[in-house]
């Protein structure tokens, strides 16, 4: 007998041949696998998952009141009435210089505010994910080029060429996104780098090149969806990220007058008088929004992050 | 005369070598041939370069010295549309089977995508896929499962079924059968003498264990101090 002949039912049963394979046995009860979970609650809890929770809640408040501001505000955003009015209950957080509710500019400066971070934060994932990508999976040559030209948009100070830029520029909301998008990519792309390098040994990847897969075909298919869990933190991070840059630019008098941000209210605030006649209502709201929501985004960034952490220790990113 | 073998001609690969170091030589002056249809068993001790030797074969990475032959053109100055032949016809499985398939991919989207490399018409996917299945002796059931979700064994028959969508002639199977139990192991290597009868696919099986080389091969070779004995 061949030493290598195999006829009982527990080595059949090992080498999964149909009709003896455990997976078969289980029969009707077949379910599809759980996809792989990103939602952050699942496993934290105390203090972690509770700041978490509170996140959730926050960002989903605040895109609410971006995407309806008008279920928010109790008037349009440009209607008057009178000036410097204290919060009563016709205008719960009172009215500004020019007597615009100060509630309703609250709640429509939010879709400028979020805007900005997002599209932002989207062009420079873009960016980062694409440039990481190429750099990790080519190396060589392209490699070098493309981190030092990262090392090189690392060092350009932002907020000094946004206002160099809006000394030459009209000051627009897309010119201050395409700034920040365009600038803040480095940290996505290297990280990403990072990762498609770990990536491109995998098993999976160099049978994919064997078998004659386009370069693009095992980026976009290969890697890209196991690099996705990094950069979804790295997007809301940057999120918050640029919306503190937008309110800090507004504030400095750069922003778009025709767009009232949050920043933009701040910026108000503080030239019309608010500051000085010690208005609360007019320069507390902008800026409590401004930290909640940003702080909203991080915690669920760094949930993320946390979750990305266990799932690397339970071993579920086996390559 | 011309001939479909696939041939290495006194190849050598060298790491880290530069203006300031020799680098260290994996293997040198390597030269072996084969045929569709022959197993070259290919054994010596670790870090002696065996996995290195073999993905040179399969065109993975360069040879510091020396060229690889397919169909008697050079792999280096292949054209691309020959190169791409080459591609499909020369695979290489590697060692770890749950490397082999994207963890975050059903198994049936990792096969149909060759499929659609082979620019096979959807329709024709099923019944393919369903051949090559029988081949390998599996249930369609695999298809909705994830890699993590399989044995060991199931995941190496399904490398071997993905690379004989190929239609390959020559396969390099990198310790198909270390990472399996002794008894998955003779399963998998009955089915790959099986798949070789039947399909004419030249191998050069890597492998540490002399049983399972005395088994598979027709010519083997010792990879020994960076060189290659052929022991016929």
């Amino acid at each position: 007998m061949n030493q290598f002949d195999c006829t009982d039912n527990s080595c059949m049963k090992e080498a999964g041949i149909e009709g003896f394979s455990e997976k078969k046995s289980e029969g009707s009860n077949f379910e599809f696998p759980e996809e792989t979970s990103y939602w952050i609650f699942q496993k934290h809890k105390g203090f972690q998952g509770l700041f978490n929770r509170i996140g959730v809640f926050l960002f989903i408040l605040f895109v609410l009141m971006a995407l309806f501001p008008s279920v928010f505000a109790p008037y349009a955003p440009e209607e008057r009435f009178i000036p410097y009015e204290a919060p009563s209950e016709e205008h719960l957080l009172g009215t500004n210089d020019i007597g615009n509710d100060i509630l309703s500019e609250l709640a429509f400066g939010a879709r400028i505010s979020m805007t900005v971070g997002f599209m932002a934060a989207l062009i420079s994932t873009l960016i980062g994910t694409a440039l990481g990508l190429c750099a990790g999976y080519f190396r060589g040559a392209l490699d070098e080029l493309l981190m030092g030209f990262t090392d090189v948009v690392l060092v350009i100070p932002k907020i000094p060429l946004i206002i160099v830029m809006g000394a030459f520029l009209r000051p627009s909301i897309w010119i201050l996104i395409s700034i920040l998008g365009l600038l803040s990519w480095e940290s996505t792309a290297r990280v990403t780098r990072s990762k498609t390098l770990q990536l491109r040994g995998a098993g999976y990847v160099k049978s994919a090149q064997c078998m004659g897969f386009s370069s693009y075909h095992i980026m976009k298919s290969d890697i890209f969806p196991n690099i996705i869990h990094i950069l979804f933190p790295k997007f809301m991070l940057a999120t918050a990220s640029a919306m503190i840059s937008e309110a800090s630019l507004s504030f400095l008098g750069l922003g778009d007058l025709s767009m009232k941000s949050w920043g933009m209210m701040l910026s108000f605030a503080f030239s019309q008088g608010g500051f000085i006649r010690d208005m609360w209502w007019w320069y507390m709201p902008p800026g409590i929004c401004i930290t909640l929501c940003v702080l909203s985004i991080a915690l669920i960034g760094f949930g993320l992050e946390a979750k990305e952490g266990e799932h690397f220790k339970e071993g579920a990113n086996t390559l | 005369m011309f001939s479909i073998s696939l041939r290495a001609d006194s190849i050598s690969k060298i790491y880290g070598a530069g203006l300031l170091s020799e680098g260290r030589c994996v293997f040198q002056n390597v030269s072996f041939e084969i045929r569709p249809g022959e197993t070259f068993g290919l054994t010596g001790p670790s870090g002696e370069g065996k996995s290195t030797l073999g993905r040179v074969i399969a065109g993975i990475e360069k040879p510091t010295y020396g060229t690889v032959y397919y169909e008697d053109s050079s792999l280096s100055e292949m054209k691309k549309t020959k190169y791409m032949a080459f591609r499909r016809k020369v695979q290489i499985m590697f060692q770890d089977p749950t490397g082999a398939f994207n963890p975050r991919k059903r198994i049936g989207s990792s096969v149909f995508d060759v499929l659609k490399l082979l620019k096979i018409p959807n329709i024709e996917h099923a019944s393919k896929t369903k051949e090559m299945l029988i081949t390998i002796g599996l249930s369609e059931e695999v298809l909705s499962r994830y890699p993590s979700q399989l044995s060991g064994g199931q995941l190496q028959r399904l490398a071997i079924g993905r690379i004989l969508l190929l239609e390959p002639e020559y396969i390099i199977l990198d310790e198909p059968t270390s990472a399996l139990d002794v008894s998955v192991q003779a399963q998998i290597l009955h089915m790959l003498k099986n798949v070789q009868t039947e399909k004419n696919i030249g191998y050069i099986l890597i492998s540490h264990d002399q049983a399972v080389i005395r088994f598979m091969s027709d010519t083997c070779g010792l990879l020994e101090s960076g060189q290659l004995r052929v022991i016929e």
